[in-house]
């Protein structure tokens, strides 16, 4: 009996070190600068309209590498200048005063490892000052994925790819732990 | 002189010889049928090497412009930079180039050097061309004002004085790399009372055969590497002065390959600004698409992003464009196995600092590539216009 212990230690030490070997490598995606603050909020409804746009990272920018874009409703850039930056924020400012409608905010910066990181997300603009004419002209923001990053499907096959390799141990242990036929 | 000449000429008709012998099994085929090839080609050894018509090609020495910029790249390449002997004054430059430039036109059409001590490896030039450059140094010794000058320090160099500078440069480039070796110790040889080796950079580029020579080469990084070079009538514009002169750049550009393999596909892409297995710009579908610069993703974001190494080298007017011409190499990784790879970055335009410095400045300033490649040497060279057969590579800068 403590030899067959060992040896089901042992395999559960091998399946873990796979998983471990699975994990791994998807993991330096985590270490990518991700947008952790923005203002406006992401999916915020405003009452007034925004001069500018500021986003914080989670690791030091790079000005180089950061680029944000505000766009209407019909996809079309706002006029801004190009962002200025303080250690992990950027700020663009809003080059003219926006009118009621649905936004995005499109960014794309650079990690500190060389990793490229982009997403967007929606917000409105409804001030009650401006009523539904431009509101009820703007279409809702549509097909654009609310944030998607470059690297944010490494974890995700990783963990699928973990279950599934854990699911084919758990059934090849089960399979080794029943008596045989005879 | 008739010596050479004849032999020349044997020389030519045994290559002619095997052509039609390559040729004749296809046209009597019927007749034949397939022994006849291998029949043919043992006979054709006998008498000479068993040359393919890779080995037995030749690029014409002699014209108002020198070979090896303008014609596809051949496999291999070897930089040689010589540092001038002190004291090498116009006179002794004269003879030097008297005898480099007979040693080149010997070699590049299958002759042996003169004195040369392995003819036999002469035999199969393979597409050799030795392309003459002359560095700042070479027009000081002649007393005369350089046409180019050493380029401005950009903040990505990590210059390294081993792979920099150089008075006289010979660039020769084969199908083969024997042949690149014989040329490169034939030319040392007889350089060798005029000046000093100061570096060699040796690299290489796919063999012959291996893709359609008009197909962009990839270098070690996986990258296309060349697609917007000047093509037909762009390329004398961009390369070459009316009377046949150029200039050329060589830097060496060490490529971070770990860190760059740690990379996605997207963010190598990004990086560079094209697919990297079509090499597509971001915004374009294929390869030779002309890169959008106002074209928008979905999210609003400019489909070229603004830092990728395309946007940023990118030229429109085509003669400011430059003729890229690298090679890769890949030396001896270290203890640790990390490689010793990069670009030996040639490129050759009428005026480097109407053409070459913008570009690399604005490289310098912003390109998210550099995070992956330093510059480790650097240096300028004008290209003298080619010779006719009784001339050689020089005398309108030196007579």
């Amino acid at each position: 009996m403590p030899r067959r212990a060992g040896a089901v230690v042992t395999r559960l030490l091998a399946a873990l070190a796979v998983l471990v070997a699975v994990l791994v490598p998807g993991s330096p995606a985590w270490a990518h600068a991700q947008l952790v603050a923005a203002d406006p909020a992401k999916e915020a409804t405003l009452t007034a309209a925004p001069a500018s746009v500021t986003l914080r990272f989670s690791e030091r920018l790079n000005p180089d590498y950061t680029t944000i874009v505000v766009s209407d409703a019909a996809r079309q850039p706002v006029p801004a200048a190009a962002p200025t930056i303080d250690g992990a924020s950027a700020t663009i400012t809003i080059g003219q005063t926006l009118g009621n409608g649905a936004y995005l905010v499109a960014y794309r910066v650079v990690s500190a490892d060389g990793h490229t990181v982009q997403g967007s997300y929606p917000f409105t603009l409804a001030d009650p000052a401006h009523p539904a004419a431009a509101l009820s002209a703007a279409a809702p923001v549509a097909a654009a994925p609310p944030d998607s990053s470059g690297g944010g499907t490494g974890p995700l096959i990783s963990l699928i790819a973990a279950g599934l390799l854990l699911a084919a141990a758990i059934f090849w242990y089960a399979r080794k732990r029943r008596p045989p036929p005879r | 002189m008739t010596s050479p000449l004849s032999r020349r000429g044997l020389l030519a008709g045994l290559g002619a010889a095997a052509v039609t012998a390559a040729a004749t099994p296809a046209a009597a085929a019927p007749a034949a049928a397939g022994v006849a090839p291998v029949a043919l080609a043992t006979a054709g050894a006998a008498v000479a090497p068993a040359e393919t018509g890779i080995g037995a090609a030749t690029v014409p020495f002699h014209g108002p412009r020198q070979a090896g910029i303008a014609e596809d790249p051949p496999a291999h390449a070897a930089f040689v930079a010589f540092t001038l002997a002190a004291g090498t004054d116009k006179r002794a430059l004269g003879r030097m180039l008297r005898l480099l430039t007979d040693d080149a036109a010997r070699l590049t059409q299958g002759i042996p050097a003169l004195g040369d001590t392995d003819a036999t490896l002469a035999a199969l030039p393979a597409r050799l061309t030795v392309t003459f450059g002359f560095g700042p140094g070479l027009y000081r010794a002649a007393g005369l004002t350089s046409p180019v000058a050493e380029l401005p320090a950009f903040r990505i160099d990590r210059l390294l004085p081993r792979w920099s500078g150089g008075d006289l440069l010979l660039q020769i480039c084969a199908d083969d790399p024997l042949t690149v070796a014989h040329t490169q110790r034939m030319m040392i040889k007889d350089a060798r009372p005029f000046g000093s080796v100061r570096w060699v950079q040796q690299g290489f580029r796919r063999s012959p055969g291996v893709q359609a020579p008009e197909h962009t080469q990839r270098n070690v990084l996986g990258q296309l590497d060349g697609t917007a070079n000047p093509r037909g009538p762009e390329i004398d514009p961009a390369v070459w002065n009316p009377d046949g002169s150029s200039t050329l750049v060589v830097r060496r550009v060490r490529a971070e390959i770990e860190k760059w393999d740690m990379l996605s596909v997207s963010d190598k892409e990004n990086a560079v600004g094209r697919r990297l297995a079509s090499g597509a710009p971001l915004s374009g579908q294929s390869e030779r698409d002309e890169p959008n610069f106002t074209a928008l993703d979905d999210t609003g974001l400019p489909a070229m992003p603004d830092f990728s190494h395309v946007t940023r080298a990118h030229v429109t007017d085509p003669t400011l464009k430059i003729l890229r011409r690298p090679y890769n190499y890949d030396g001896a990784p270290d203890a640790s196995g990390r490689p010793d790879a990069g670009l030996i970055f040639a490129a050759y335009q009428r005026d480097i600092t109407r053409q070459y410095v913008p570009i690399q400045r604005r490289l310098a300033e912003k390109d998210l590539l550099n995070e992956w490649i330093t510059p480790i040497g650097s240096a300028v060279f004008a290209i003298p216009p080619g010779c006719a057969e009784n001339g050689w590579i020089g005398e309108q800068v030196l007579s």
